[in-house]
């Protein structure tokens, strides 16, 4: 419809949409804008929602203290120099899902035989959809940054050939955490792996920290786990039930390797390019997907939405590219540590 | 509108881009009009350059020349893509291409509104500003949905579905600039129909010689959903011969292997919304893009929506300037406080 002479109506939509477009214009280059319309007040939402969040983690935090399964303390990422990643030719003996009982239950040393056979590795780009994740004041969302660092990994680890590589999500789509979940267990993905952006409001720093599924009695660490457990459909309840459950399971010392790896590869890596980074190391936290996932999953929080420098850095293709490199090395590197122990399982087997 | 020169402005121009994954245009307020295809080549070595003659190369003339050239689309899958550097160069020179094609006067201040597919506003925003800011004195980055929305007057309870090569682009106007919640990006546009249409074809003629771009010309030219009178026959060389080809039905199911999804994600959309805008919505969907020229996919969309009540579905007059002439009417329109020097 077009009129000769717009309407008064028609003249103050068009006012508010041509100052709509200039103000996110400003929020791209980092000036905030002075915002007039009728929305809340971001402080009061984060108001709320750190209410909201402590009152959770107490929550939490009561119930997993009542449950010290895991005696060990958190790791930190060990820094071990790099190897060269190869992965041997032949073919695997023994696929992942027979391995437990192959191995005959807990007995360990072949544990590490488990990266041998990886054929299927998931990625879940964190958040999608109606569910941004965090955001930064320029107003990159988490969602839109780890889909597009997803795909770079992704197309990364197809160039070996030898990879099946899934995804959770392909777009800017909701997809509820038991969805990937169940994603993840019914292609019979080998490996999981959560990416994710930091948000640390009260501190102008870059972290990199790395997750794998346990009890964490750090309140900062379930404050996160709340936020990242924000879509799924558990409640407080299944989790101390699960928890109960699971013990020093392969699946966890693996888990905990594979952190180590991602965590290893990208601080070091994410070093060389910026000094400012922190190395939070590899932790235990209860997050949903990474709980509901049977095979060695992690989750990792690869930069820093809430510092100004980085997330800048983020809306470069180069920094994306870079994590996913990263990330990458992570996995070979993850992968290749099998390799080693077994070869060396096998000879001793052959004696 | 004309308040700028009102205004004492006359020594600007306004410029409308539309950057997109398969071809871009420029609009610009001195009625210049133009158009490449969004492929940007380099001379492979010092022989290239020879033989090319340019430094860089454009569009038909880049993919004719090909073989001698580091060839880059760069906003490919919607995004800048992978190989970086060359992307955001490519899109660098893609830019002063169109800004040239415009001829500025030497002394004239450009002003550019420059719209791009909306999942690389998402990302690289910065990037695309970054590309833009040394050829335009000043510059507002929207989506392309959006700007073809604006350039309409389609403010209001309307739904723009820009139908591009790597993306089709839903957008809901409401009044205001679009939220999150008011746009959808997804896979089912141009190129995915090229892919579909080269695998029907390999399967059915494995003997033929296709490839992707004779592909995508065979779907410009024929192009369409449901019924279509006649044959749609082609020249394809089999052992360097060329043979007539009936390639009516894999056209027409190419084609139609992007319809479930659009109607899916329209049907979304509009749900969202009390029925009485709903009603509104329907009455005011437009397509646009490339896609928007297959024939019977209006009427199609049409009857499919039209199951829970009336539904009007038009097409855009242009689809190759919609985008770019919606941005420079934004561009226009622009109060001159909110053009910040860069
Ligand atoms: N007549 C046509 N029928 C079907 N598709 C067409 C036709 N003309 C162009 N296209 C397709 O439209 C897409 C380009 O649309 P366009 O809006 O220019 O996209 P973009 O903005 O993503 O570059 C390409 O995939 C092209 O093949
Ligand atoms: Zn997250």
């Amino acid at each position: 419809m077009l009129f000769m002479i717009p309407k008064k109506r028609e003249l103050k939509v068009r006012k508010a949409i041509l100052r709509g477009v200039y103000e996110d214009n400003l929020r791209i280059i980092g000036k905030n804008p002075v915002i007039l319309s009728g929305r809340v007040p971001v402080f009061f939402k984060k108001m709320f929602l750190f209410f909201s969040i402590t009152l959770l983690s107490i929550l939490v935090n009561g119930n997993y203290l009542n449950l010290p399964l895991f005696p060990e303390k958190q790791t930190t990422a060990s820094l071990i120099t790099q190897r060269p990643s190869s992965l041997p030719a032949e073919k695997p003996v023994v696929k992942p899902s027979d391995y437990q009982a192959f191995l005959g239950g807990k007995e360990m040393p072949l544990s590490r035989m488990f990266g041998l056979e990886v054929k299927t590795i998931m990625i879940d780009p964190g958040h999608g959809g109606s569910d941004s994740g965090t955001k930064g004041t320029m107003g990159t969302k988490e969602k839109d940054i780890t889909l597009d660092i997803a795909k770079k990994l992704r197309e990364r680890l197809r160039k070996y050939g030898r990879y099946n590589i899934l995804i959770t999500r392909e777009q800017d789509t909701t997809l509820p955490l038991n969805q990937r979940v169940e994603l993840a267990r019914s292609s019979r993905a080998d490996l999981f792996i959560s990416i994710h952006l930091n948000y640390l409001p009260s501190k102008p720093i870059n972290i990199i920290e790395t997750y794998y599924f346990g009890p964490s009695d750090d309140d900062k660490t379930l404050r996160l786990a709340e936020q990242e457990n924000a879509g799924s459909h558990y409640g407080l309840s299944d989790f101390k039930e699960i928890i109960g459950k699971i013990g020093e399971t392969l699946k966890l010392q693996e888990s905990k390797e594979f952190a180590a790896s991602i965590q290893k590869n990208l601080f070091l890596n994410s070093k060389k390019q910026n000094a400012n980074v922190y190395n939070f190391g590899v932790k235990r936290a209860p997050f949903v997907v990474l709980l509901g996932v049977d095979v060695p999953a992690v989750l990792a929080e690869v930069s820093c939405l809430s510092n100004r420098e980085e997330e800048i850095e983020l809306n470069t293709e180069s920094h994306r590219e870079n994590i996913a490199r990263y990330l990458e090395a992570g996995i070979l590197d993850y992968l290749n540590k099998g390799e080693v122990s077994y070869e060396a399982k096998r000879s001793s087997g052959r004696r | 509108m004309k308040q700028k020169e009102a205004q004492g402005e006359g020594n600007i121009l306004f410029v409308g881009i539309d950057l997109g994954t398969s071809r871009s245009s420029i609009s610009a307020s001195n009625n210049t009009r133009e158009w490449i295809e969004s492929y940007v080549g380099w001379p492979k070595d010092f022989i290239s350059l020879q033989v090319v003659g340019k430094p860089v190369l454009f569009g038909a003339e880049a993919l004719k020349n090909r073989l001698s050239l580091d060839l880059c689309r760069p906003l490919e899958h919607g995004v800048i893509k992978e190989g970086i550097e060359k992307s955001e160069e490519a899109v660098k020179e893609i830019i002063k291409y169109l800004i040239e094609l415009a001829k500025p006067q030497p002394e004239q201040k450009i002003y550019a509104v420059v719209g791009v597919p909306a999942d690389t506003l998402k990302v690289n925003k910065l990037a695309i500003r970054r590309a833009v800011s040394e050829f335009a004195h000043s510059l507002m980055v929207v989506s392309e949905p959006f700007a073809v929305a604006y350039g309409m007057n389609l403010l209001n309870n309307s739904l723009v579905i820009d139908i591009g090569a790597g993306t089709t682009d839903l957008c809901i106007m409401h009044g205001t600039i679009p939220l999150e919640e008011d746009q959808k990006t997804i896979l089912a546009a141009g190129d995915y129909i090229d892919e579909q249409l080269y695998s029907y074809l390999t399967e059915k003629y494995p003997n033929s010689k296709f490839n992707k771009n004779m592909v995508r010309q065979f779907k410009e030219q024929y192009s369409f959903v449901k019924e279509l009178s006649g044959d749609i026959r082609v020249e394809i060389p089999v052992d360097g011969k060329p043979v007539m080809h009936d390639i009516k039905n894999e056209v027409k199911r190419a084609c139609e292997s992007i319809l479930p999804a659009l109607v899916e994600t329209t049907t979304e959309m509009i749900a969202r919304f009390d029925p009485e805008f709903q009603v509104r919505i329907k009455n005011n969907i437009v397509l646009a893009g490339g896609g928007s020229l297959i024939r019977g996919l209006r009427e199609y969309l049409q009857n499919a929506l039209k199951e829970y009540g009336p539904c009007n579905v038009t097409c855009v007059e242009d689809p190759l300037f919609s985008g770019s002439n919606g941005a420079l009417k934004l561009a226009q329109d622009m109060p001159a406080k909110y053009w910040e020097p860069l």
